[in-house]
């Protein structure tokens, strides 16, 4: 008897899963994450670092350290400026417009290049033109915060280890050197 | 006469009946797995104005709080109150400061009040979360800038868009 009621028996295995409570949790929840959903999401731009590169750069605004000084300077009508002055001697590069646009792509070559060659300099002046756009400013500040390839990273003494180590980090420090300058 | 079979309504109807709610389930996990990833899980949330057009950056800092300054193209507002008005993405000159034409008086003095009367952390650092048209010139904002410095605003955080 027992047997014959086991052949009986659905082995299938198929059930209907009752999904209205799912459901019904889905839909309380998809209005509440609607409402406070982000769809355009806004950052902020300023120097949150790592504390080695936060040690750097309060070196660099140290004036007993003889670090040398870039200053970027950014002109609508012949592109950007970049001068380095170092010991007392002045090097200019240019980064001329690209199609009548800032070269940015030029510009972070440049800067990559230049960091490599003062690896102990975190901090660059900034020196925008009138005419200059503000969403213009904010990509150069951008170029110059870090390396965009992951593979090229700078050295950095960090006080803890004391040891060199490595850091994407290239001009964080970003100073409108000529916003305090007064109007006439 | 044939006679003709009426029909029956109700007969073999079932007063209840199973939905199929599987598909519905099915889109309801799609549309919660897209608003989870958009979840704004920041401290602060800052609305953009209409019509203004914020710069993009790759910067992954979430805003933080600071005195709200928003310049867009035709009015410069702290929080809601207009304190300004822009044209051709310019200060109207009698805004200006006869003796400097760097300095906003009416941002100076609202700054100013705040600074005495407010006892909120991010006023007395002295920050300011800045939204800005991304057209707007350096010469309309380097006014903000110098004018909040003056005011005791040093700390300046630029809002942008994520993304390029």
């Amino acid at each position: 008897m027992r047997g014959r009621r086991w052949l009986n028996h659905d082995t299938t295995g198929e059930f209907e899963l009752d999904l209205a409570p799912l459901l019904a949790v889905m839909v309380k929840l998809v209005p509440v994450l609607l409402v406070s959903s982000a769809f355009v999401q806004l950052m902020m731009v300023e120097t949150e670092l790592p504390q080695i590169v936060k040690e750097a750069v309060q070196q660099n605004n140290d004036p007993k350290n003889e670090i040398a000084k870039i200053r970027l300077e950014m002109n609508g009508q012949a592109g950007i400026k970049i001068v380095i002055s170092d010991k007392g001697k002045e090097q200019e590069a240019d980064v001329p417009l690209k199609d009548g646009a800032f070269d940015f792509q030029g510009l972070h070559e440049k800067l990559v290049s230049i960091k490599q060659a003062n690896p102990k300099v975190f901090k660059i002046d900034m020196i925008p033109g009138a005419g200059v756009e503000y969403g213009d400013i904010i990509k150069v500040m951008d170029e110059a915060r870090r390396s965009r390839d992951n593979r090229i990273t700078f050295p950095v003494f960090d006080s803890e280890k004391n040891a060199e180590t490595q850091t994407p980090f290239m001009f964080p420090e970003v100073v409108f050197a000529n916003s305090l300058e007064t109007g006439v | 006469m044939s006679r003709r079979k009426r029909p029956n309504f109700g007969a073999n109807r079932r007063s209840t009946f199973a939905l199929n709610i599987t598909s519905m389930t099915d889109m309801f996990t799609i549309m919660l797995v897209f608003l989870l990833q958009t979840f704004a899980t920041a401290d602060v949330q800052v609305e953009p104005v209409q019509g203004m057009r914020l710069p993009s950056s790759n910067s992954n800092l979430n805003p933080i709080e600071g005195v709200r300054l928003i310049v867009t193209k035709d009015e410069l507002l702290i929080g809601e109150h207009k304190l300004a008005t822009l044209k051709d993405k310019k200060f109207d000159i009698h805004d200006i400061d006869g003796a400097d034409a760097n300095f906003l008086p009416l941002l100076f003095n609202e700054l100013d009040k705040l600074a005495k009367n407010s006892t909120d952390e991010h006023i007395k650092e002295g920050r300011i979360l800045l939204q800005a048209d991304a057209s707007l010139p350096y010469d309309t904002l380097r006014k903000v800038l110098y004018t909040a410095s003056m005011a005791g605003f040093p700390q300046l955080k630029m809002v942008a868009m994520l993304g390029n």
